[in-house]
């Protein structure tokens, strides 16, 4: 593809990234520079604020590795029934909404909670919820970067007079770490910058930056002080980011790295170890999930009937009419940004960026810089596309990047014009990545939570913020209302998740 | 007829090919031989639209066709791998040119399995192409690459992921077909076994260069330097001259040599002598030794040679001892 084409289909979600993240985080890091006032940081409340942010999220990295990594270990050198649909299973908590966590973490350790124990105003509430969205996350990359370890490479080892447990530090270990690294950049980053689980779970004494930033704006209108906070977190947070840019250009990723060891647990010491591992995976990763269902089970008719009112219908269309017109627009701006980022890497680290940007500052810059707008159903589809698209546009970089590139040459000999060629070869080799892709906008837009808190109103009430609305209110009913919603939530991301996961007509062979 | 002249392509810094020249008369297919690396596949993509070159011409028939887009070049290319579409079964692959160029699709998928038929696949039209083996995937990329009737076949080493037995009768079938075409055909290939055996003229490409073109038989009869005598197949190549096994001579007026090694083959045995000055390779039939006792490392065989039977080649610039010049 010639070089003018790549770079006018490269400039739309280039100008769209300017005018949605650069201009805006510009526009609060100049809010946060120009009202910065030192006295801030010697005020005993803000303080804590900070450094709980970290100290939870390095908490949350450190819980991470030390129980994720013999998980990782065991899934990913154990074979057993189910082992594949597992290991898909642990992309869940990608497409799972932050309120569908949330309350799961409070239906199960909350005032009432299933479990029976009121973890309610105690740190665990919130790291708890920090391990069931990136526990997964460290298990996947340890398994990922351990199956980069063939098994004749084990086998030397062993030969060589290596006991297992030196051959993992010599020969697993080395390979394994930089995955984990990387995870970890993210993990730290999710954790530090997350905003939705902060605010069900930290309470008044374990919120985060994020949460404080959010009343700060919200509630008391000091825009001074929350541009000054938001200038401090951006600043962790894109050391956190640029370590993870810095970690994942240098992934080693061997296509082919041949076969490696995944056995049959042998003797009872080897399956109770399996055993283990499983009883761990699901009690951090599926529990809350059970006790959200559990609970709505529990529920009398009459609650599920007060769903079907005219306030809850109206925000399920509000949500579908928002969300559809994001991942619409996130089609357009992804395979765009997609089909230009296939050859060049910048490109493609750019679309990251909205992952690597807390929706909160994102929401905040938006506000700063386009007030007058702050009321318009444009904005707010905007980003949502904003934070939607990227999953698109890795999706079709990738698919493209690995598409043979003699299959579109071929077309043009046999005479097919470009546009043919991409029409009738390149988009139907793609298209199972672009479905993943948009399944994946979609439940991005769906469950988007703190973006909806800053720039909705009233009247654009979705499933998210109802349920956040309910929960505000007093009440057992409204928390059982707001239970009930968001198992539909819960229903909404198990649905994306089939469609990204379905098995697509076998031609593995190509 | 298919006329390059003076083509030059450059990677950035890199010079891929540098003013290459060639005719290829209709009906005629001529064998691009080189090492891997010395541009012949980059050749085939300026041709078929790939690749920009920096200078020269291409004509097709008088037409120019470094001007057009790779659409509307009407040529046909047989990849290495042969990029067959995987969402398309067979008989659509083979159609997908058809269509382009616009036959309604019913009649591209008539033609499509009228073509497979003559390939020798007549009812593997619906096959998707991941179950089809290496042979009917080659099959297929030769289907679709002839249907179109196209006034030029490019062929990319389409027989390197082939094993031996499947390449013979590939060889063979492809070369019927190629026959039949009457147009030029140009044949990638660093094998010169398939080279001989496919194209009436060979042209020999070295780090972008045409170093020598003419039929097998000149090519084979005259080596233009010591690179392309060991390139062809010559095993006994030293700076100014080759040994062809015609110039070896057998007998016991000859003078006895010290047999270095030995080593066993089907059709006798592959032997290397102390020569003059080098060692000799030369292979002894088993009609030779007329039932004697097989040769042995440390016996002796009585060889000389036929001076007027070497290769010789004018002297490569850069080849010639510096200090022949201080002495003269």
């Amino acid at each position: 593809m010639s070089w003018l084409l790549r770079g006018s289909l490269a400039l739309l979600p280039l100008l769209f990234l300017a005018a949605m993240v650069a201009a805006p985080l510009t526009r609060l890091l100049w809010e946060g520079g120009s009202a910065f006032n030192p006295a801030l940081l010697h005020d005993d409340y803000l303080q804590w604020r900070l450094l709980w942010s970290l100290l939870q999220a390095l908490i949350s990295c450190l819980l991470c590795q030390l129980i994720g990594l013999p998980l990782a270990w065991t899934l990913a050198r154990y074979d057993f029934p189910g082992r594949g649909l597992l290991l898909r299973l642990l992309l869940l908590p990608f497409v799972m909404p932050t309120l569908v966590a949330g309350l799961g973490v409070l239906a199960l350790f909350g005032p009432h909670g299933v479990a029976g124990i009121n973890l309610q105003d105690t740190p665990w509430l919130l790291l708890y919820g920090n391990l069931f969205y990136n526990l997964p996350l460290l298990v996947r990359a340890g398994v990922d970067g351990l199956s980069q370890v063939p098994a004749s490479r084990l086998l030397v080892a062993r030969t060589l007079g290596a006991t297992p447990w030196r051959t993992f530090w010599r020969v697993e270990w080395p390979v394994v770490r930089p995955w984990l690294a990387s995870a970890l950049c993210l993990i730290f980053l999710y954790c530090f910058a997350g905003f939705g689980l902060a605010l069900l779970l930290g309470g008044q004494r374990y919120a985060t930056v994020e949460v404080e930033i959010y009343s700060l704006v919200a509630y008391e209108l000091n825009l001074a002080d929350a541009g000054a906070l938001a200038l401090l977190a951006l600043a962790v947070g894109a050391l956190a980011a640029g370590g993870y840019a810095l970690i994942e250009r240098r992934l080693v990723k061997d296509s082919r790295p041949g076969p490696t060891l995944c056995q049959r647990p042998q003797g009872w010491p080897q399956w109770l170890q399996l055993a283990a591992t499983l009883l761990l995976l699901a009690l951090f990763a599926a529990a809350p999930l059970l006790a959200i269902v559990l609970r709505a089970l529990q529920a009398d008719a009459a609650s599920w009937q007060a769903l079907w009112d005219g306030e809850v219908l109206a925000a399920i269309g509000n949500t579908l009419q928002f969300s559809g017109a994001a991942v619409l627009l996130a089609l357009a701006l992804g395979l765009a940004h997609g089909i230009a980022a296939a050859r060049w890497w910048w490109l493609r680290a750019l679309s990251f960026l909205p992952f690597m940007v807390s929706p909160v500052m994102l929401a905040f810059g938006l506000l700063l810089l386009y007030p007058q707008y702050g009321a318009s159903l444009w904005l707010l589809v905007a980003a949502y596309a904003l934070l939607a698209y990227p999953f698109v546009a890795k999706a079709v970089a990738g698919a493209l990047a690995s598409l043979s590139p003699t299959l579109p040459a071929a077309a043009r000999t046999l005479g097919a014009t470009r546009w043919r060629a991409f029409w009738r070869v390149s988009l139907p080799l793609i298209r199972p990545a672009l479905r993943r892709g948009l399944a994946f906008a979609a439940a991005t837009a769906v469950g988007e939570f703190a973006v909806t808190l800053f720039l909705s109103r009233p009247e654009w009430t979705t499933l998210t913020t109802l349920i956040y609305q309910r929960l505000g209110r007093p009440g057992a009913a409204n928390l059982e209302q707001a239970l009930l919603l968001t198992c539909l939530l819960l229903a909404f991301a198990l649905l994306a998740f089939l469609i990204i996961e379905w098995p697509e007509k076998n031609r593995a062979a190509d | 007829m298919l006329q390059i002249d003076g083509l030059t392509l450059a990677f950035r810094q890199r010079r891929v090919l540098e003013a290459v020249s060639l005719q290829v008369a209709a009906g005629e297919t001529l064998a691009l031989l080189g090492p891997s690396g010395a541009g012949k596949s980059s050749l085939l993509a300026v041709l078929a639209g790939l690749q920009r070159p920096q200078g020269g011409s291409v004509r097709l028939n008088g037409r120019d066709l470094l001007t057009l887009p790779p659409e509307q070049r009407q040529l046909a290319m047989m990849f290495q791998d042969h990029a067959l579409f995987p969402h398309l079964d067979a008989a659509a692959n083979v159609a997908f040119g058809l269509i382009e160029r616009g036959t309604p699709r019913r009649e591209a998928r008539q033609q499509a399995e009228a073509m497979l038929a003559a390939v020798g696949l007549a009812d593997r039209g619906r096959a998707a192409c991941h179950t089809l083996s290496g042979g009917e995937r080659q099959r297929v990329a030769l289907a679709r690459a002839l249907v179109c009737r196209p006034q030029l076949l490019l062929l990319d080493e389409p027989f390197s992921s082939l094993d031996t037995d499947l390449k013979q009768q590939l060889l063979a079938d492809v070369a019927q077909h190629l026959a039949g075409l009457q147009v030029p055909a140009l044949l990638v290939t660093h094998d010169r076994h398939e080279a001989f055996t496919l194209a009436q003229r060979v042209a020999i490409l070295q780090h972008g260069r045409i170093v020598q073109q003419g039929t097998p038989a000149q090519i084979l009869a005259r080596p233009a330097s010591s690179w392309v005598a060991r390139f062809v197949g010559f095993h006994n190549v030293f700076e100014q001259y080759a040994i062809p096994p015609q110039a070896f001579v057998l007998g016991a007026a000859q003078p006895q040599r010290a047999i270095v090694a030995v080593a066993p083959q089907a059709d006798g045995w592959q032997v290397t002598v102390a020569g003059d000055g080098a060692p000799w390779q030369l292979l002894l039939s088993a009609r030779e030794l007329a039932g004697g006792p097989p040769p042995q490392p440390g016996g002796k065989l009585a060889v000389g040679l036929r001076p007027e039977e070497l290769l010789r080649w004018p002297l490569e610039a850069g080849t010639m001892p510096a200090h022949q010049d201080q002495q003269g």
